[in-house]
């Protein structure tokens, strides 16, 4: 768990640019955003049930003048198809989303690619999990343009980025974290 | 049993500020019966998700109540979003769900359990503030003024007539107004109201 007296690089990000709620559903890569969201006087947390109320929801608030964030699993990502389409991208909401990426690390031990051809071997490997093989072609299907963020890369400072991306092109736009936030 | 329109019509004669958001079976006949900036009809959306995005707009706007006409198959598809509603603590949403037991507007097929589900018993095993169970239209309209002021969320059990809705679209050719703009310009046209942008 986060230090309550020491805002995360993230935390901070999103008070920057006025986001208000954060809505989704956490894992272990979110748990400490979804710790202090809980906590922070600024930001408002909205726990749901499943992932794909999320974007219906947060769809919601940005008609009523709210500024929400979606923070949800890639696994989550993939159940909600039809509510971001239907909500988030039909209606040209400026919503950002943080999905956790589970299965990167598996994935590159692997020696898979994202975009490789989804073979039945591949799709029915144990040493894979094909929630991370799924998750940026499912993005491009759906029109969500997307970044990356592993490694070394500071996922503070791309979430800005979608931030300011989603508002710019009034669209939902993603950030993948398959690091640990900072 | 209520009919649609022993359902809309008391409420549009009590509706003030509120926001509507419609869904499904309740989508057109509202459409013509009301013409107001806050009406909203979730239509060409997501399935099942009219319940979702009304909380969220309450959220967003605290001080104004969110009534969203919801379908019982539309609630069935998105049951969670109960204990999201509760969880969240809008106490200004009113979420009305219409149970006629059918999929009206693709042909009256029945709806998993149909007439079996008591969905004001979900409710208020989900933990809403206040439930309401309506099957008797003079009863439901001596009550709506009760129903709007409650404190939430406040949920409505309403025990419908099968219609004869057909399938809804936007365009031009609907009779209902709100029908007629892209779901992207109407929930423009709500949020700049919302907003004051726009007269309400």
């Amino acid at each position: 768990m986060s230090d309550p007296a020491k805002p995360t690089e993230t935390l901070r990000a999103l008070i920057s640019r006025g986001v208000t709620h954060v809505v989704g559903l956490p894992d272990s890569i979110s748990g400490p955003l979804f710790h202090e969201a809980v906590r922070h006087p600024s930001l408002r947390l909205i726990t749901v049930t499943r992932e794909g109320e999320a974007f219906a929801l947060a769809t919601g608030l940005w008609m009523g003048g709210a500024s929400p964030l979606v923070v949800i699993q890639n696994t989550g990502l993939l159940e909600s198809g039809d509510a971001m389409r239907g909500t988030a991208l039909r209606i040209g909401a400026p919503i950002p989303i943080l999905v956790t990426g589970r299965g990167y690390t598996k994935m590159r031990t692997a020696g898979v690619a994202p975009e490789g051809p989804l073979s039945r071997a591949l799709l029915t490997r144990a040493d894979v999990d094909t929630t991370a093989v799924f998750t940026e072609r499912t993005l491009e299907a759906w029109g969500v343009p997307f970044r990356l963020c592993e490694g070394d890369d500071d996922p503070a400072e791309i979430l800005l980025e979608v931030i300011d991306a989603a508002r710019e092109h009034d669209h939902p736009t993603a950030l993948i974290v398959a690091r640990a936030l900072t | 049993m209520l009919t649609m329109a022993q359902l809309l019509e008391p409420l549009r004669r009590h509706r003030t500020d509120q926001v509507v958001v419609t869904t499904m079976s309740a989508a057109r006949p509202w459409g013509r019966i009301s013409d107001h900036p806050l009406d909203f009809a979730s239509i060409d959306s997501a399935m099942g998700h009219g319940a979702d995005l009304s909380l969220g707009i309450a959220l967003a706007r605290p001080e104004r109540k969110v009534i969203c006409l919801n379908g019982d198959g539309s609630m069935l598809m998105t049951l969670g979003t109960l204990a999201t509603v509760v969880g969240s603590g809008a106490a200004n949403l009113i979420l009305v769900v219409c149970d006629n037991g059918r999929f009206e507007i693709t042909g009256n097929q029945p709806v998993a359990a149909s007439g079996r589900v008591d969905h004001s018993g979900l409710a208020e095993a989900a933990g809403f503030r206040t439930v309401f169970r309506f099957d008797e239209p003079h009863e439901y309209a001596g009550a709506l003024p009760t129903v709007l002021a409650a404190s939430g969320p406040t949920f409505v059990h309403a025990l419908m007539k099968p219609g004869r809705e057909g399938p809804i679209s936007r365009s031009s050719s609907e009779d209902a107004p709100y029908l007629r703009l892209s779901l992207a310009d109407a929930a423009r046209s709500v949020r700049g109201a919302l907003l004051g942008r726009l007269p309400l």
